[in-house]
């Protein structure tokens, strides 16, 4: 059906070029709209939140993609995170072992979740809302609540350092990630698997997928990209925080589905968009960013945030009814 | 699908933001006062910051508020600040640990910092700590209940998220005014993570469920409890138990007034605002820290300044803003000479 | 008498009465507060805020949806609630009716907005909730509405016995719901969209009006929860609902309902909203450390899904077992 459509006209109708408009839009109204928008120092700050704001998008969108969710992605990035500072601090481990035994920590969490839902039975929703109590829990006791704050200066730096004087290291980190995932879920044959078994687990099944299996990778990797996200929030931060994504790390909730979801991530499995999940975390940052530059009064700024992002979804929408029209007619 | 409407919702959204204003220019000192979050404890700070604008001529001294309560919402927001030429930083830290890679990060553009009704942990860059020492605040407070209690009872805690730093220190602060108590006290209880009014509702009347009987005193350290708990005492018209609460809304003073709560531990926040934001100014205009600053030590930083904490029982609840005003002059007076060296 | 205890076993809800009543019963053997009178008054009064507001998640479920918004229109409906009477002087019946029409129109908002744009309600109410909370914000800068006038406040705190008034709205909203769902058309008529939106359209069912009329309900449910929260509490708190989405997932979902919709079970939203009032007050009565009460809450709910799911395993197994000799 698509083969024998110009390019442009599919470019025009795909999900992402309508948020990329739509994204491009609202950088050039910021631009000329505000002051301080394009200035060096805020696409520092700009990037530097982007890159972590599309690590948490990315935990949840490798579990919605399973037809999964994973309300603990929060709790993960900070229980892992605490581990890590702890490693770092009191065990002393250098950063280069110690990140990756972090990540393995952070997978082994999202593993269990995974682990516990596919054999029990139980839907990950009750499952993580259940470990999302469990692991902050357990995080709160072990460490008493202290943040670890003596981390070594090459482990934080890269919260700091600015290449070229606007951008952040942390943005390296996320594209490499993007790439990584996009040649995961469009050209493996592993990215597939996930894929086919969140479409439809008992066709999957039946063509000799390993669903519970996958189902499980699936929650293993978003608590890896949980991980990283909370790395990258630490070396921001400076230290490893308990209150870093808030309590139970419920603040990481809202950001970690609004990205994949308006990227075109289906919330019942089987459909992923990598690029979308990136350019929906990028618009919400942006949006943010440029409310707080307009000024406006000061408690209203959450409501503006609400419109505008409802007419951005909206505006999509109207794009992509257009162009079927348009394909219609033509 | 009706694209009419469509089209309409797209009109209205373009509507908002030609509607949105720019910034204006830049002039002297501009003072952001920045919250933790939406809260009442910070109505105050408005005021204080727009009579320090006046009374100085500073050329702003804004209170800017985050819009929600998150670590990474207040980063955002003093960002975007100095992307709006923002010049000076009053901050309530969002966390005490982790606000300092913010506050560090403004000391390396060369714009100054401080904090503000809390404190930041050091090492810091944050130029000094203006504020209520929490600790403390929540030790003299259970003195003064210890007291009313004649020096022996058992009593309860009631406190917010156990992630924020503080919590710590305020749990710490109880257990040592307990033990200095000798051991005619004891606390029974502690009841954390309570700093949503409904939740606050059913633990705290579940723990009165429980131990309403057996308890003689409750502490609370933290805004919603104290405002729950107050409210509870009162439905349960209970005046045996006494109760000390913390800052000043409408229901605990209330309480207080009508016999239910025996009193509170009030912080200075229109103070903080106005003193903070003549301090920025000095700053600006060519003042440094001085070294010999006569500061006060907690168990967070070295440079602290009391912005005034008192407890109000039922005596001095019908005026209970003057010992306030008293602490903010009697800073005023010294603040200049005592802790800036000036050319 | 056989009969019916055979149906009552079957019912997929039975397992979780179990666990609430063996859960009580160990409480009330360990503590003997638990069933003091006050007690059994402190956990109505939770139960009815809570059985609220996971009725006003339930409809959207049944509809295969989600809304994201039930805290944000449950604190508008507060403060404003609170507002009309201490700013506007409203009498309190108008101001009721205000909040409520306040609700209902928030949810049809998300309702129409879902239906007429395509997108779905997951978007449009994360967009809406920061539309409804930053209009909270905006109106009360944070700042509570004190003057509550005393019939609220008594209504918050009146009961006969252990039982609060409080608790009777929520338990004649649970005896709608329950006839709505099971015996209404239009209750039918949204089970029927939740499990197949297409085939519910094909057999004549105006799959947009169910939506809308849905969403209705919900952002009404929620503005009831919301003014008994200003009753409770005896002010209009801005930070009303912020505590609220994960309790109104966790129960009707802990009482089977099904995320993609067509399933809810009212008596099940009711007995997940029970476990989890337990577990909560047994975490206070038990003066557990509250370094450990977080975790313990996970476990605890962990432990009560986990045993239900073994029952329901057993339970399926014991049926293909009887289905096998009959055969």
């Amino acid at each position: 059906m698509t083969n024998h459509r110009r390019p442009v006209a599919i470019l025009f109708s795909s999900n992402q070029f309508g948020l990329l408009l739509v994204v491009i839009g609202f950088v050039l109204a910021f631009t000329f709209g505000t002051q301080g928008f394009a200035s060096k120092f805020n696409l520092f700050t700009l990037g530097r939140v982007v890159a972590i704001d599309v690590m948490i998008g990315y935990a949840m969108m490798v579990v919605l993609v399973t037809g999964g969710l994973n309300l603990a992605v929060g709790a993960i990035g900070v229980a892992s995170v605490m581990f890590g500072g702890w490693l770092m601090e009191v065990v002393g481990l250098h950063p280069l072992i110690a990140v990756p035994v972090t990540i393995g920590f952070g997978a082994s969490l999202g593993w269990i979740n995974g682990y516990a839902s596919v054999r029990s039975g139980v839907h990950s929703f009750i499952i993580t809302l259940a470990t999302m109590s469990i692991f902050f829990g357990a995080m709160i006791v072990l460490t008493g609540a202290q943040p670890f704050r003596a981390l070594p200066q090459e482990f934080i730096q890269f919260g700091k350092m600015r290449v070229f004087g606007i951008v952040s290291p942390l943005l390296f980190v996320t594209l490499a990630v993007t790439v990584l995932l996009v040649y995961v879920f469009s050209y493996s044959s592993f990215g597939r698997k996930i894929l086919a078994a969140g479409a439809s687990p008992a066709a999957a099944e039946l063509s000799g997928v390993p669903v519970g299996r996958m189902f499980i990778y699936g929650h293993a990797i978003s608590g890896a990209l949980a991980c990283v996200a909370g790395l990258m929030l630490t070396m921001r931060n400076g230290a490893a925080l308990p209150s870093m994504a808030g309590q139970l790390g419920a603040d990481w909730l809202l950001p970690s589905f609004l990205a994949p979801v308006l990227g075109g991530t289906l919330l019942t499995g089987g459909v992923v968009s990598v690029i979308g999940t990136l350019l929906g975390a990028v618009l919400v940052t942006i949006i943010n960013n440029g409310l707080l530059l307009l000024q406006i009064g000061e408690f209203w700024v959450q409501m503006f945030l609400g419109l505008i992002l409802l007419a951005a979804v909206v505006l999509d929408r109207l794009r992509s009814v257009l162009a079927e029209r348009r394909r219609a007619t033509a | 699908m009706n694209t009419k409407y469509l089209r309409f919702l797209a009109g209205a959204a373009g509507l908002a933001l030609v509607t949105a204003t720019g910034a204006s220019a830049a002039e002297g000192t501009r003072v952001a006062l920045v919250p933790g979050g939406p809260h009442p404890y910070f109505a105050a700070w408005e005021d204080g910051g727009r009579d320090a604008a006046k009374d100085f001529e500073l050329g702003a001294a804004d209170y800017k508020v985050p819009p929600d309560w998150e670590l990474s919402l207040q980063n955002e927001l003093i960002e975007s600040l100095v992307s709006q030429g923002y010049n000076s930083f009053l901050v309530f830290p969002g966390d005490s640990v982790g606000t300092n890679s913010t506050l560090n990060e403004l000391g390396d553009f060369g714009i100054p910092s401080a904090a503000l009704a809390g404190c930041v942990e050091e090492p810091t860059q944050a130029l000094f700590c203006l504020g209520t020492d929490t600790g403390n605040s929540a030790y003299l407070g259970t003195k003064e209940l210890i007291n009313a209690l004649g020096g022996s009872g058992k009593i309860a805690h009631f406190t917010g998220f156990l992630v924020d730093p503080n919590t710590q220190l305020r749990i710490d602060a109880v257990e040592r005014a307990v033990a200095e108590a000798g051991g005619g006290v004891e606390i029974i209880q502690v009841i954390a993570d309570i700093d949503a009014p409904e939740p606050a509702d059913e633990k705290i009347n579940a723990f009165l469920a429980a131990r309403g009987s057996e308890v003689d005193g409750i502490v609370t350290t933290a805004w919603i409890p104290a405002v729950v708990a107050s409210t509870a005492l009162r439905n349960l018209g209970d005046k045996r138990i006494k109760m000390v609460g913390i800052d000043h809304d409408q229901v605990v003073l209330d309480a207080i007034k009508d016999g239910f709560v025996h009193g509170t531990m009030l912080q200075n926040p229109y103070g903080q605002a106005y003193i903070g934001s003549y301090a920025m100014n000095l700053l600006n205009e060519g003042c440094s820290i001085s070294d010999d600053a006569p500061w006060a030590t907690t168990a967070q930083t070295s440079k602290f300044i009391d912005s005034g904490t008192a407890f109000v029982g039922a005596d001095q609840i019908a005026n209970y803003q003057d010992a306030m005003v008293k602490v903010t002059q009697e800073i005023m007076t010294t603040f200049k000479d005592a802790y800036l060296s000036c050319k | 008498m056989r009969g019916a205890w055979e149906n009552l076993r079957r019912t997929e809800w039975f397992g979780l009465l179990l666990i609430a009543i063996v859960g009580a019963l160990i409480l009330a053997a360990v503590k003997q507060s638990f069933l003091s009178t006050f007690n059994v008054y402190v956990m109505l009064l939770g139960f009815s805020i809570s059985i609220m507001v996971s009725m006003s998640q339930m409809v959207i479920i049944a509809i295969g949806q989600m809304n994201l918004s039930v805290g944000a229109i449950g604190g508008l409906v507060a403060i404003s609630f609170a507002g009309f009477m201490e700013v506007w002087g409203l009498p309190i019946p108008l101001a009721i009716l205000a909040g409520l029409a306040i609700g209902v129109l928030c949810g049809f908002l998300n309702g129409i907005l879902t239906v007429i744009t395509g997108i779905t309600a997951f978007i449009i109410t994360l967009a809406t909730l920061s539309i409804f909370k930053g209009i909270n914000l905006g109106i009360t800068e944070a700042q509570p509405f004190y003057e509550v006038p005393a019939v609220v406040k008594w209504f918050g705190n009146a009961s006969i016995g252990p039982i609060p008034y409080l608790v009777i709205l929520p338990i004649l909203a649970a005896i709608a719901m329950w006839y709505l769902m099971n015996r209404a058309v239009i209750g039918r008529q949204m089970l029927a969209v939740g499990g197949n939106a297409h085939a519910a359209g094909l057999s004549g069912i105006s799959v947009g009006r169910t939506v809308v009329a849905a969403h209705a309900i919900s952002g009404g449910l929620a503005a009831i929860a919301g003014m008994l929260v200003v009753a409770r509490l005896q002010i209009g708190q801005p930070t009303i609902g912020d505590d609220w989405l994960i309790i109104s997932f966790a129960a009707p979902v802990i009482g089977g309902a099904v995320l993609t919709g067509g399933h809810v079970s009212v008596i099940g939203t009711c007995l997940g909203v029970i476990i989890v009032t337990l577990v909560s007050n047994a975490l206070v009565l038990l003066a557990i450390d509250p370094f450990f009460v977080q975790l313990l809450l996970g476990a605890l709910i962990l432990g009560a899904v986990g045993l239900n799911r073994y029952r329901e395993v057993k339970a399926e197994a014991h049926r293909g077992r009887t289905q096998e000799a009959h055969a």
